[in-house]
């Protein structure tokens, strides 16, 4: 896939520690990228970084085939963690003031402003002060003041705190809408729920370094463990009979207290399938035994990778 | 260029919007007016009244020859008894001269109903005196005393003219030099800390508001603090302005209400000045001439009003990328105290010594003082009245504009890694090392 972004081999060190330590990622263009990591990682360095606020001490950032300069900005669209807004100023007259700083003549800010109003249902806000907004209305407006310009590249920094279930769902659309127009998006989050919505792509952080990185659906499978569950019908006794002999060893659901280990019903085992096995051999004893209702890879949540990563357990 | 001109303009709205901003536009100029305006208004007012005074003389020879002023009617009283009897209403008081009073000056007593005041005491003192100066004088018999002494009366006045290069005389008004030097290099010192404060606070609400955050991205943090101290810059000109125009408007409207003469009554007794020149009406006269003549010359309005935009537009641009730098280090305003230290403290100097450059404009003091960028805008501010030479006006320029684009490129450094650092109290030691950090 083409990319959008390649961050090679980047450090930056700040007095007494170390931010990123050789940090080396690339970003597809079109992908909503996830970027993870615990607090103090290293996130908000690199999205610095990538933002041309702070430069690194070594290596690269390239920009759509060319080293990253000053003339780049305009195409990022920054929505950082910690936001705020002008207190006495009116909504609309500030986000025309934001609008106008990204370099979008005012006629066309106010024309772009109008409709994101309009899609948000904010039209009554424009003439009202900051101060009387609320966190969740204040951020909404950050949100538009973001992506009015319509830059190549979005970096959303936790998009979603301040927001209600609705509202946050309303922001998922419309950054996938984005995404969808051909903007590339950075989503950095500790939200994994959210992650496994919306990213294709991710990279954790940890420690200042970059321990996982790839598409989504390649890690979850790739971390799988090959754990399969199967389900048969009349319960687990059946089931048992039927694995005696298989080449698969059986997961007590009370090894572990893991969440996507546990079993899901009465009627259902979870097995480790040794790679050197054919599933095929597993699939045909319990299908010859009982009548098998279900077979499936458990893929485990981001969550658990994100968990287990940190920890260094992978 | 574009993007701090956006800034500059949203700070210019958001201050000369605010109604503080509006309130003291306008009521600066009219306090202003009022402090130079109230005497000569009180003046006026006071003239209106009469003070009658009942007179018992007992010598018999000060009484007959004391005369009605403006301010003071006499009349007289046989006894001190007779004078208390009398209907109290309408009667300031009671002066009583004694019999011996040819020899002994000091027994006349004045007693009052309402409190006494200083111009009708020294009134009553200068007519005792001179009744009784003249009675001696008499005394020695000269012939044609009246004729000479009305031929040996002077009052002397002095025209002042400042030598200019070429050896032309000018006429210059050292009330108005006074006047205008302290004014002046008072109101820049005022406006640079007024201003430069604003700017200060600023910089912290956008920190401590996470809004610089949202800006960063789209604003190179330099911009930002340009674009801030320009903005602030173009109100505080734009505030100078209207006062001018105001001043201008007022003060004619003033002069045709009182006239010439008592606004500049007036404006002496508002000077710190020998009380006696208020007496002396020609002395007013010609310093009146100097005066109209200073004023109405355009040359001397363009050094004064020039140097002022100078020097005030110069030592804030100086001293706000200063405040800025400060306010970009703290996370509120309470934790500046420590670092404001190397922005108040050339800012007091320079007043100091501009109280002594009013005495000695060309003094060694003032002199070094005026090159110096740090106090050069309030000490040359003093000068400049006076006449300065050009060569040492140029150098102080240029001296304070250098120091200037070096000043704010330090601040914009520090300001760069200031406005990321959060939680922490840092020391001045600690800005000059973020200075050199790399951005």
């Amino acid at each position: 896939m083409e990319e959008l972004i390649r961050v090679e081999n980047v450090t930056k060190t700040f007095v007494g520690h170390t931010a990123l330590d050789g940090v080396s990622l690339t970003i597809p263009r079109g992908a909503v990228y996830g970027l993870l990591g615990p607090n103090g990682a290293g996130k908000t360095t690199l999205i610095r970084i990538i933002n041309r606020i702070t430069a690194p001490d070594r290596g690269t950032v390239w920009f759509d085939g060319h080293p990253l300069s000053p003339a780049d900005v305009p195409n990022i669209g920054y929505l950082p963690e910690e936001r705020g807004l002008y207190k006495n100023m009116k909504v609309g007259e500030q986000a025309l003031y934001f609008s106008q700083l990204k370099g979008l003549p005012r006629a066309e800010a106010v024309r772009r402003l109008r409709h994101w109003f309009m899609k948000f249902g904010i039209e009554e806000w424009w003439n009202k002060k900051v101060s009387e907004l609320s966190k969740g209305m204040a951020q909404k407006v950050q949100f538009i003041v973001t992506v009015l310009h319509e830059p190549k590249l979005l970096i959303f920094d936790e998009p979603f705190s301040g927001f209600d279930p609705i509202n946050a769902n309303l922001l998922k659309q419309e950054i996938l809408a984005l995404r969808d127009k051909g903007a590339t998006v950075i989503f950095s989050t500790h939200n994994m729920s959210s992650v496994e919505e919306v990213c294709d792509h991710i990279t954790l952080i940890n420690k200042s370094k970059n321990i996982l990185s790839g598409s989504l659906a390649d890690i979850r499978r790739s971390h799988g463990g090959n754990i399969f569950e199967v389900e048969v019908r009349g319960g687990r006794e059946a089931l048992l009979k039927a694995l005696a002999g298989a080449p698969c060893t059986i997961l007590d659901s009370t090894l572990g207290d893991d969440e996507a280990l546990s079993l899901s019903s009465p009627s259902a085992l979870k097995l480790h399938i040794p790679n050197d096995e054919d599933i095929r051999d597993v699939v045909n004893i319990i299908n010859n035994s009982a009548s098998m209702r279900s077979f499936r890879e458990v893929i485990p949540s981001m969550n658990d990778i994100f968990i287990r990563a940190v920890a260094g357990k992978l | 260029m574009g993007k701090i001109a956006i800034i500059a303009g949203r700070e210019f709205n958001e201050h000369a919007r605010k109604k503080s901003f509006i309130f003291t536009t306008i009521l600066m100029p009219i306090a202003f007016l009022a402090i130079m305006f109230i005497p000569a208004l009180m003046m006026n007012v006071q003239s209106d009244a009469k003070h009658e005074i009942v007179v018992v003389d007992q010598s018999g020879k000060i009484a007959p020859n004391m005369y009605d002023t403006e301010a003071i009617t006499f009349t007289t009283s046989q006894t001190k008894e007779e004078a208390l009897a009398t209907d109290k209403s309408g009667i300031f008081g009671i002066l009583i001269i004694g019999e011996d009073v040819f020899t002994n000056p000091s027994n006349v007593q004045l007693l009052t109903y309402e409190s006494s005041t200083i111009s009708i005491e020294s009134e009553i003192v200068g007519q005792i005196s001179s009744i009784i100066e003249r009675e001696k004088l008499s005394g020695y018999n000269i012939t044609n005393l009246d004729e000479i002494l009305a031929s040996v009366q002077t009052s002397v006045s002095l025209k002042v003219a400042s030598l200019e290069e070429g050896g032309t005389a000018k006429e210059s008004s050292s009330m108005l030099n006074i006047a205008l030097a302290y004014i002046l290099s008072f109101l820049i010192y005022m406006f640079i800390f007024l201003y430069g404060n604003m700017v200060m606070q600023g910089v912290i609400e956008e920190k401590s508001n996470k809004v610089m955050e949202v800006m960063v991205s789209s604003v190179r943090p330099f911009e930002l603090m340009m674009g801030k101290i320009l903005g602030i810059a173009s109100v505080a000109v734009t505030q100078f302005v209207i006062w001018i125009v105001f001043i201008l408007l007022l003060g004619s409207a003033a002069m045709g209400i009182f006239g010439v003469n008592e606004m500049l009554a007036a404006t002496t007794a508002a000077a710190p000045l020998d009380p006696a020149t208020l007496t002396a009406a020609p002395a007013m006269d010609s310093d009146l001439a100097a005066l109209l003549t200073t004023i109405t010359d355009p040359a001397y309005i363009l050094r004064i009003l020039g140097g002022f935009l100078i020097y005030f537009v110069g030592g804030y641009l100086l001293y706000a990328a200063m405040f800025a730098a400060v306010g970009s280090a703290v996370d509120n305003v309470k934790d500046v105290s420590n670092l404001q230290l190397p922005i108040t403290l050339p800012l007091m100097i320079g007043l100091f010594v501009m109280i002594s450059a009013m005495q000695e404009p060309h003094g060694t003091l003032a002199f070094w003082f005026s090159m110096i960028p740090f106090t050069s805008p309030i000490v040359m501010m003093a000068r400049l009245p006076y006449g300065v030479p050009a060569w040492e006006f140029g150098l102080s320029v240029a001296l304070l504009v250098v120091t200037f684009v070096a000043i704010v490129l330090l601040a914009g450094k520090i300001y760069r890694v200031g406005v990321f650092m959060y939680g922490k109290k840092p020391t001045l030691k600690e800005l000059l090392k973020w200075a050199r950090y790399k951005y």
